[in-house]
């Protein structure tokens, strides 16, 4: 527990001392306005000459108790249309899984940065929805269109 | 490309290191390093390194190096003590003499390097180095480890070292610190390495404080003594044990390297060291160094520093004296907070200074973010010990942290306001994304400080507005907007907040910005939108002020800037307030009217329009006004709908100068057919239908009686009458446009919208009027699944409402569902339609089995049982979950009517060995890593549940189609054993993991 906490504070610092531009992320507050470090508010924006570029995608990260040996879990608010994303808006990532590509020493940085490149580059060998996957496969067309509609409802401000 | 030949001469050798260091593309440079590298590894290695060190040409002494460094990682374990210590002599040898020669500096240090190797492979041979190393140099030359005992004390050689021999020695200590430092402190291996360089700690003192000693190198000793200091501070920090000399010695250095600050030359070192051990090490300073640096920061010296960062140019004198004082400040927070003294009211009070230095946030001013990262932690500590200190103990010093906030907020205030619009204009997109994000850090912090000040806070920046607005300072207006915008989360429905929000809402503010070309600046009437978006809980206590708010909104609507987010406003302040907006509704349309008459709105603000109007609608509490009103509304879109079909069968009514086609051109300028046109205008008009019926959605909660009769039976006429016209559009539109998808999808998701209501409604459908709908679509009808998985949802919807209705609707759907998946070529062609249709009979079969097993004729059920089996062998992720959660349904499957149960158990009978069967080929190596716990359940669920299950496991284990060839037979036994003995327990899932993998072979542990 302390731990997480620890390794958690050191996060923020060096989110706050360096950031890729355009993202943001910070702790929720509680009620009384003290910072709960587990829940974090972030938001990940397109990559610039894709089709996701201009939107900015909110996401909340929750850290486990026995974080930063279990990852955290992350997802997107409201859920997002995309092949890897669950329909409840949960990321699947290969860095995000525990039995997969998860390593302690994987940051807050890499996490954002590895989910904004799986925006615009799916991974078809583990679908989470079927409609994403299912338009991502078979008309890819439909699909960029789709795609531009939940840039434009969630564009950045 | 084969392998060159090696080169069979030293003269050979010395012209490929050279051609090496020179210009040549890539592949030769390649194809040199390979030779090289070849070469440095092979047994001749040493004597290369030997032969190349005299060479004159520096890259070649510098190759030499690199070859020992090399050899000595690889090969040191070859050599016996007495070659070890020849080896080091010579090392030793060749730096002394290089640095006698004067030869480049990058050479000796990379000598330094390879020392410090020697030390990491043979430590116990030379446990003194730097005390044998100062005093070779001393004496010229290589002298023997032995000859030690004799030498002088460590301070007095250091003391009596040439200047340039000084400076090589530093260089040395601080190889030795970093490359002891790369290797692992906790292995076996190097625990003895780190054991033996600790103990130089008095004689790295010794040569340090020699060090600091000014001398006449212009500094640069000085300045390498700081780095080596650094490097050796935080090797200490690392530490884990042994700890206390090192730390001790390494303390008494600190007064000697804040000397060094004096000098200005040393100004940028010494910064960073300080800055770096306050940041990552604070507990290595003591209470007496942090003592002397409160007094430096005191200093004359420390105010011109100061004022630099203020009034400097960042960009060019850099920002290290203001990170050096945050970092001071950040070590020392929670004292700093608590002291009352003037010396820390008068650091603290710098530190607020920071965060008004001249110039724009980010791009002139880059002390303002670092500064503001401070005052967020003292404000979190604060609130921190507010919590949890006593009253009286916080009395104290409560006061003046207060006073500093105060300069904070204000300078936040100030560093918020917004450049000119031409200065802007000038900024790269760095620069303007930095100055964005460094406001909502400003957002944040106020946030913060909230919790402390509260209402002070919000009267602060509602004065500030109301101050700035009388003399008509935009930017000032536009920065209190935002400032309060951003505590709009934070203020409570406390009327004390409502009557300093009510000094800003009630201001002339708000007439002016309804002027589209009056004074007010673009951005400032963007801020001032999202403020009335952002207090919308404020007017809906305070009504008076929500028609205008609204007017307001809807003026700027057109506006190709504002009209998005003022959409935007738009829905969340109607959606929100309702129940005071009923009478306006009729207006609202009129104005949404009135605006789609002039010009073409952007569709998606259009959409957030309609919805706002629909939810205003949705609370008009007499049902006969909400009918009226609602066909209002509807019968605007019902004519875009119409239009589109019109359009669609008589492409010449095309007329590109009436508004109303216009809507259907996608982007401004283009040039498209009427088909395309039609196509458009559909879309749109749907969108806005789909916007009405989320609009329509109830927001209280409702009881439903699901043993009373469905309200549709004795529904009011005329919303049927309404009901049916929609659904007429929705048939219309789906058969005139019918190769759409989206149109399919956006038809769904107006379904959906009513199924989660309970009750009526013009969208909520009664249930056999969707039933019909769903079941009359085709095979070819574009995006299947979506229909397929509306389905689902229905089912769900109808399980929540009343009951009788329900066996015969599922009656209906099944057939057509199955008929659905017996037309798709392959069970994987379309993921989605196998997926929603399996899902839709499991969610049949374990609440209505008769459903299913009545279904005519029966061989549909076969057909659905081979097809889910087939799936479950396949590859497809998704529609494979949806068959393993279906399987673990039907494997426990009870049923209370004997009959029913007769046919389950005989279809079990014949189902069972083809489960199993199917169940094993996936454990058994098939199945992909990750989907091995979803086929663990219907697994367990078998051994469970099912007596002859053991006997199906074990034909399918030992069937000659069973994939894993890695495992035997007693692997097979034992497999199955432990999972019959398991009983269907959790540890299932492991015993499963293990066989599989065992049957993938070790190679794939990672492949999947």
């Amino acid at each position: 527990m302390a731990l997480c906490q620890n390794r958690l504070q050191e996060e923020r610092k060096q989110w706050r001392k360096d950031h890729p531009f355009g993202f943001y992320a910070r702790p929720q507050k509680n009620q009384q306005g003290v910072l709960d470090l587990k829940i974090w508010e972030c938001g990940i924006p397109g990559k610039e000459k894709t089709i996701w570029e201009g939107g900015l995608f909110k996401l909340t990260v929750t850290f486990p108790d026995e974080y930063p040996t279990k990852p955290p879990k992350c997802k997107f608010v409201p859920p997002l249309f995309h092949p890897n994303v669950y329909p409840s808006g949960t990321v699947c990532l290969s860095i995000l899984n525990e039995e997969e590509a998860w390593k302690p020493a994987i940051t807050m940085k890499q996490i954002l940065l590895g989910i904004q490149d799986l925006l615009n580059d799916p991974n078809p060998e583990s679908p989470a929805q079927a409609e994403a996957y299912n338009l991502f496969k078979k008309d890819r067309q439909e699909y960029e269109r789709r795609i531009k509609r939940v840039v434009r409802e969630n564009a950045a401000p | 490309m084969e392998p060159l030949p090696l080169p069979t001469s030293l003269a050979e050798v010395e012209q490929l290191i050279i051609a090496l260091y020179q210009p040549n593309p890539p592949e030769t440079v390649s194809r040199i390093q390979e030779i090289l590298q070849r070469l440095q590894k092979s047994p001749e290695g040493w004597q290369l390194a030997q032969s190349l060190i005299g060479n004159p040409n520096d890259n070649i002494k510098f190759y030499a190096a690199l070859t020992i460094i090399v050899k000595l990682n690889k090969d040191s374990a070859n050599l016996n003590d007495d070659e070890a210590k020849e080896l080091l002599q010579n090392i030793l040898g060749w730096t002394i003499a290089s640095c006698a020669q004067g030869v480049a500096p990058f050479v000796i240090k990379k000598l330094c390097v390879a020392l410090a190797t020697f030390f990491i492979h043979f430590s116990q041979l030379w446990p003194n180095c730097l005390r044998h190393f100062l005093h070779s140099l001393d004496i010229g030359r290589a002298t023997p480890i032995e000859a030690l005992d004799d030498a002088l004390e460590t301070p007095i050689i250091a003391n009596n070292l040439e200047i340039s021999k000084l400076k090589v020695a530093v260089w040395f200590a601080t190889s030795l610190v970093e490359e002891v430092g790369k290797t692992d402190m906790n292995s076996i291996k190097y625990i003895h390495v780190h054991e033996r360089l600790v103990r130089n700690a008095f004689d790295l003192a010794s040569l340090l404080a020699r060090g600091f000693l000014p001398s006449d190198d212009a500094y640069q000793t000085q300045g390498e003594s700081l780095v080596c200091f650094q490097a050796w501070i935080l090797y200490a920090q690392r530490l884990s044990s042994n700890t206390d000399v090192l730390v001790t010695h390494l303390r008494e250095l600190v007064g000697p390297a804040l000397n060094c600050f004096a000098i200005d030359d040393l100004f940028q070192p010494a910064a960073e060291l300080f800055s770096d051990v306050l940041s990552n090490y604070s507990g290595f300073f003591t209470e007496a160094h942090y003592a002397s640096l409160a007094s430096l920061f005191d200093s004359e010296w420390a105010a011109e520093h100061y004022n630099r960062v203020i009034h400097g140019d960042h960009q060019l004198d850099g920002i290290s004296f203001g990170l050096l004082m945050l970092a001071y400040g950040d070590a020392k927070v929670s004292d700093l907070m608590c002291s009352t003294d003037e010396r820390s009211q008068r650091f603290l009070a710098r530190l607020a200074g920071l965060l008004a230095a001249d110039g724009y946030l980010v791009g002139e001013d880059s002390i303002f973010v670092p500064a503001l990262e401070f005052w967020a932690t003292f404000v979190e500590t604060m609130i921190d010990n507010i919590y949890s200190e006593d009253e009286a103990k916080v009395n104290v010093w409560r006061s003046h942290a207060e006073q500093h906030l105060k300069s904070v907020v204000s300078n936040c205030w100030r560093k918020a306001q917004w450049p000119p619009a031409e200065t802007f204009a000038e900024w790269d997109s760095n620069e303007r994304v930095g100055f964005t994000d460094a406001r909502k850090d400003i957002a944040d912090m106020l946030q913060s400080i909230f919790t402390l000040e509260n209402l002070t806070l919000v009267s602060f920046f509602s004065g500030l507005f109301l101050q700035a607005l009388s003399v008509q300072s935009w930017a000032e207006v536009e920065a209190s907007a935002f400032c309060l915008g951003s505590l709009s989360d934070c203020i409570t429905e406390d009327p004390q907040y409502d009557v300093e929000l009510s000094k800003v809402f009630a201001s002339p503010f708000f007439d002016l910005l309804g002027q589209a070309q009056g004074p007010v600046p673009l951005r400032l009437r963007q801020t001032g939108l999202l403020l009335i978006e952002r207090y919308c809980e404020y007017f809906e206590r305070h009504s008076e002020y929500l028609p205008h708010a609204l007017n307001l909104l809807f003026a700027a609507v057109g506006d190709p800037v504002l009209g998005g987010p003022s959409a935007k406003s738009i829905s969340t302040l109607c959606s929100s307030c309702r129940c005071i907006l009923t009478s306006e509704a009729p207006a609202f349309i009129m104005h949404y009217q009135t605006i789609r008459s002039r010009q073409v709105l952007d569709s998606l603000a259009e959409e957030r329009i309609i919805l706002a109007i629909a939810s205003i609608i949705q609370a008009i509490p007499d049902s006969n006004q909400k009918l009226a009103v609602f066909e209002n509304l509807y019968s605007i879109i019902k004519a875009d709908c119409e239009r589109a079909v019109q359009l669609k069968q008589q492409p010449s009514i095309l007329n590109l100068s009436d508004p109303n086609f216009l809507r259907g051109v996608e982007q401004p300028g283009d040039v498209p057919s009427a088909d395309e046109v039609s196509q458009q205008l559909a879309v749109r008009a749907l969108r806005s239908l789909q916007s009405m019926a989320k609009g329509m959605q109830d927001v209280k909660e409702h009881v439903v009686d699901i043993d009373a009769d469905p309200f549709f039976a004795n529904q009011d006429p005329k919303l049927s009458a309404i009901q049916s016209d929609i659904l007429n559009v929705l048939v219309e539109m789906q058969k005139n446009f019918n190769t759409s998808g989206e149109i399919v999808e956006i038809i769904c998701i107006i379904f959906r919208a009513g199924f989660s209501e309970t009750e009526p409604g013009p969208f909520v459908f009664p249930p056999e009027v969707v039933t019909d709908f769903l079941s009359q679509q085709r095979f070819e009808t574009p995006r299947l699944g979506t229909l397929l998985s509306t389905a689902c949802s229905f089912v769900g919807s109808l399980y929540r409402g009343p009951k009788n209705m329900v066996p015969s609707l599922l009656a209906q759907l099944l057939p057509w569902v199955i008929n659905m998946l017996s037309s798709l070529p392959e069970p994987e062609s379309d993921t989605e339609v196998a997926q929603n249709g399996i899902c839709f009979v499991d969610k049949i079969m374990t609440r209505y089995p008769e459903v299913v097993f009545q279904i005519q004729p029966s061989q549909m059920l076969e057909f659905f049982f081979m097809f889910s089996l087939k799936v479950l062998n396949g590859k497809e992720p998704l529609p494979k979950t949806a068959s393993a959660e279906f399987w673990s349904n039907f494997i426990t499957l009870k049923s209370d009517s004997p009959d029913l149960q007769g046919t389950i158990n005989a279809a079990m009978e014949h189902l069972g060995p083809l489960i199993s069967q199917t169940l094993i080929q996936n454990i058994g190596g098939n199945a992909a890593r990750s989907e091995l716990d979803k086929l663990s359940d219907p697994l367990k669920k078998l051994v469970t549940s099912q007596v002859r299950s053991r006997q199906w496991l074990e034909q399918a284990l030992f069937d000659p189609s069973f994939p894993g060839q890695q495992v035997g037979n007693d692997e097979k036994s034992t497999f199955l054993r432990k999972i019959i003995g398991l009983r269907g327990a959790r540890a299932t899932n492991q015993v499963v993991r293990e066989f599989w993998l065992a049957c993938r072979g070790s190679n794939f542990s990672y492949a999947s």
